[in-house]
């Protein structure tokens, strides 16, 4: 944990984790006897389901819920379905998860199947949306948005994670093949790529802009690169799909340019994992596995009440249970120990100001607190700029009264969304 | 599965590591070089003061805590920082029930009706000492307070000595070295400006205090005091008087800069420390009071909320070019 320094005339400045040159392979973690894996949907029982418990699946078969669910998952081994039920996520939105049993014996590869992948945007989206950094398909192929430009973003969006520098760092042919993958699928006339500015990368783009990004947090989320770098102010509220732009992490490249290439799916998905003592760990683990199966290769004891971080100690969530599995977009997992977790309190405001000078968007966190304690959330959009908030958690770092900010930040904004539903 | 229970919260999971304890610590270590010089200065009854003031606002606080069934909050320091600051702005020789008296003001009234800290609208100290001045006037005269003192230097308090005789009277009588050293009659804690530079300094490195409103606050009181003193050197003392007599130090570091009761926005605190400085000298030098320090930034912490609303536009606000 950074800590304030004992001199603070200016406000805290947080680096990005630097992925040094390594070039060591990550750890590969073995495919445990039973994967979890994730649907965004939630189980509706007056519907009849196509994937039922015993069922068989092939590795690489995808699987719905219901005929007309556009939602999917990909198996990534030969097994049968062990249990079907619903999921829970921090905010109560309920989804499904899949628990398959392995089936196949380690040993012997078996075939994988293939896709009839086209060079247009639906067919990748048919199939493709699960891969390893879980590439923004559905929003690539959506009628709705147009996108007209795509960031390719090799910068970690959270302290502490490198994994995507050092994907960045490894893969950097396959980077640019699926780049040219990407053009091809999406004809998009504008492909640029995100670079961390201090990421030692040798060689040429063709035909991509590249930006260099600072490497000071917050400036990889994609509302700050698109400030600093393409000159669009996010409005507030909106995403930048609304503006016309998409971020495609480099894993995601990576794996389209493997998919486009082998005309299959792969599953194997990059971590870094942060233990207790901050020692970080480069893995490589099939998505579904669980955490604990990791945790147990590296011996780390995971103890009642210590704190599982998926994501990053700014933006990241907490999980309930170390079996949560490896998922798509999951770069960083961290462990925290019960003893350091941070307090938090129920003092108000003092009024220090320390949020406002450290928010990178000018939002009047001290008076928006007070709006959302109170449960004025329209009143704290409308005047207080709940939607301008980029969340990324600064304020509630540095909150002297230890105000959980980012939280009521949050928590504003879902209940907005709740109110604007009604109305 | 095994039962092992988590601990889940929310983003973000690490945290600077202040606290409200560490922020009122330090503004309390702030305090002692002017706190020591005066005990030094002014002796026991000087501890005395200090102590009881002190004490009386963290029990003060307790008591509402208990009343009003809510936790206890005295180990925030808030009242203990009140306490001190109020007890450095009396005159040694304060007795005992105007000490309580004015703590139970500060406290009670100035903060915890309000629902406690942060949540005050004027800095609780001030409102404490704005109804002690308005209430028992002479007790506030400090040539009358130190009158069985023997002092090695001018013993006439300064600012009530320039508002009776102009300033043509009392130059020469308060060189800069005496009132930066201390060597001039005044409240317990402000008469020392050199150990409340150092220890408003201090807190400004720490980053407990807005400079901006320090720096504009001093801006203020050298600016307006030259212009009265250049349009009427007989009457009206130049900066450097103003600057260091009086609570102006006590106010620029210590009071002006109370959380709840600025401004955090920049272009604000600027505004907010002028304008106190502004009508400071305004009391001083036109008003009917000799030293306007307190009830002038009570009034620039009435105007406080309405400065505030210039602040920097949010991203992304007003932008329809979705």
């Amino acid at each position: 944990m950074i800590r304030r320094s004992f001199f603070t005339l200016t406000k805290p400045k947080l680096n990005y984790d630097l992925a040094g040159q390594d070039h060591k392979e990550p750890k590969s973690i073995p495919i445990p006897a039973s994967l979890i894996l994730l649907l965004n949907e939630p189980i509706d029982s007056t519907k009849k389901s196509l994937i039922k418990k015993g069922d068989p699946v092939e590795k690489g078969k995808k699987l719905h819920l219901y005929k007309e669910s556009c939602e999917y998952t990909i198996s990534p081994i030969k097994g049968t379905i062990s249990s079907i039920d619903t999921y829970l996520d921090d905010f109560g939105n309920s989804s499904t998860y899949l628990v398959i049993k392995n089936d196949q014996n380690q040993a012997t590869e078996t075939n994988v199947i293939t896709y009839d992948l086209n060079d247009d945007i639906v067919s990748a989206d048919k199939y493709l949306r699960t891969l390893p950094g879980a590439p923004p398909l559905k929003i690539l192929a959506s009628d709705d948005v147009k996108i007209k430009t795509i960031v390719i973003t090799c910068g970690d969006t959270d302290l502490l994670s490198t994994t995507r520098q050092y994907v960045t760092l490894n893969f950097l042919d396959e980077i640019k093949e699926g780049a040219q993958v990407l053009k091809k699928i999406t004809k998009v006339p504008k492909l640029c790529i995100a670079i961390p500015e201090n990421l030692n990368i040798q060689g040429e783009f063709d035909s991509i802009q590249v930006f260099k990004t600072a490497t000071e947090y917050p400036s990889n989320l994609p509302a700050m690169v698109l400030k600093d770098h393409l000159n669009m102010v996010l409005p507030a509220g909106k995403m930048p799909e609304d503006l016309g732009v998409a971020f495609i992490s480099a894993e995601a490249v990576v794996s389209l340019a493997k998919a486009y290439k082998t005309k299959s799916a792969n599953f194997e998905k990059i971590l870094t994992i942060i233990g207790k003592q901050g020692t970080q760990y480069r893995v490589k683990a099939t998505i579904g596995t669980s955490l604990q199966t990791i945790f147990n290769t590296f011996s780390i004891h995971v103890n009642e009440q210590d704190r599982i971080i998926i994501g990053g100690p700014m933006k990241g969530f907490a999980t309930y249970t170390p079996y949560h599995p490896v998922q798509p977009d999951m770069d960083t997992v961290m462990i925290q120990d019960r003893d350091i977790i941070p307090e938090l309190s129920d003092t108000p405001c003092i009024n220090c100001g320390k949020c406002i000078r450290i928010c990178p968007v000018n939002v009047p966190v001290n008076v928006l607190v007070r709006y959302l304690e109170a449960d004025q959330y329209e009143e704290a959009a409308d005047r207080y700029d709940l939607e301008s908030c980029i969340e990324c958690g600064l304020c509630a770092y540095v909150c002297t009264a230890k105000i959980p900010l980012f939280q009521y930040i949050r928590l504003g904004k879902h209940e907005l969304l709740k109110l604007r539903a009604v109305h | 599965m095994n039962k092992c229970k988590l601990t889940v919260s929310h983003a973000p999971f690490w945290h600077d590591g202040d606290s409200l304890f560490q922020m009122n610590l330090n503004i309390l270590i702030a305090t002692l070089p002017a706190v020591i010089f005066g005990i030094i200065q002014f002796g026991a009854p000087a501890v005395g003061v200090l102590a009881l003031s002190l004490s009386s606002a963290m029990i003060w606080e307790l008591i509402l805590n208990v009343i009003s069934k809510n936790k206890i909050t005295i180990g925030d320091l808030d009242s203990a920082v009140i306490g001190l600051l109020f007890g450095m702005m009396l005159p040694a020789t304060s007795p005992w029930w105007l000490v309580i008296t004015g703590t139970f003001v500060a406290v009670v009234i100035g903060k915890m009706i309000f629902g406690g800290i942060g949540a005050n609208p004027f800095n609780p100290a001030l409102v404490g000492m704005a109804i002690l001045m308005l209430s028992w006037k002479t007790f506030f005269d400090f040539d009358a307070a130190y009158v069985n003192y023997e002092f090695g230097f001018t013993a006439l308090a300064p600012l009530a000595a320039l508002k009776a005789h102009g300033a043509a009277a009392v130059a020469g009588l308060f060189p800069v070295s005496d009132l930066m050293m201390g060597r001039q009659v005044g409240a317990i804690g402000s008469t020392f400006g050199l150990g409340l530079i150092i220890g408003g300094i201090y807190l400004i490195l720490r980053g407990y205090i807005r400079w901006e409103i320090t720096v504009s606050f001093i801006a203020g009181i050298i600016v307006t005091s030259l212009c009265f003193n250049l349009a009427k050197p007989d009457t009206y003392a130049g900066p450097i008087l103003h600057l260091f007599s009086g609570y102006t130090l006590l106010g620029a570091f210590f009071l002006a800069t109370e959380n709840s009761s600025s401004p955090v926005n920049r272009i604000p605190m600027i505004i907010y420390g002028f304008f106190a400085a502004a009508m400071i000298i305004l009391m001083r030098d036109i008003g009917a009071y000799a030293d306007g320090t307190i009830l002038a930034i009570l009034l620039s912490n009435l105007v406080n909320p309405l400065m505030d609303k210039i602040r920097p536009k949010a991203l992304g606000k007003g932008v329809n070019n979705a």
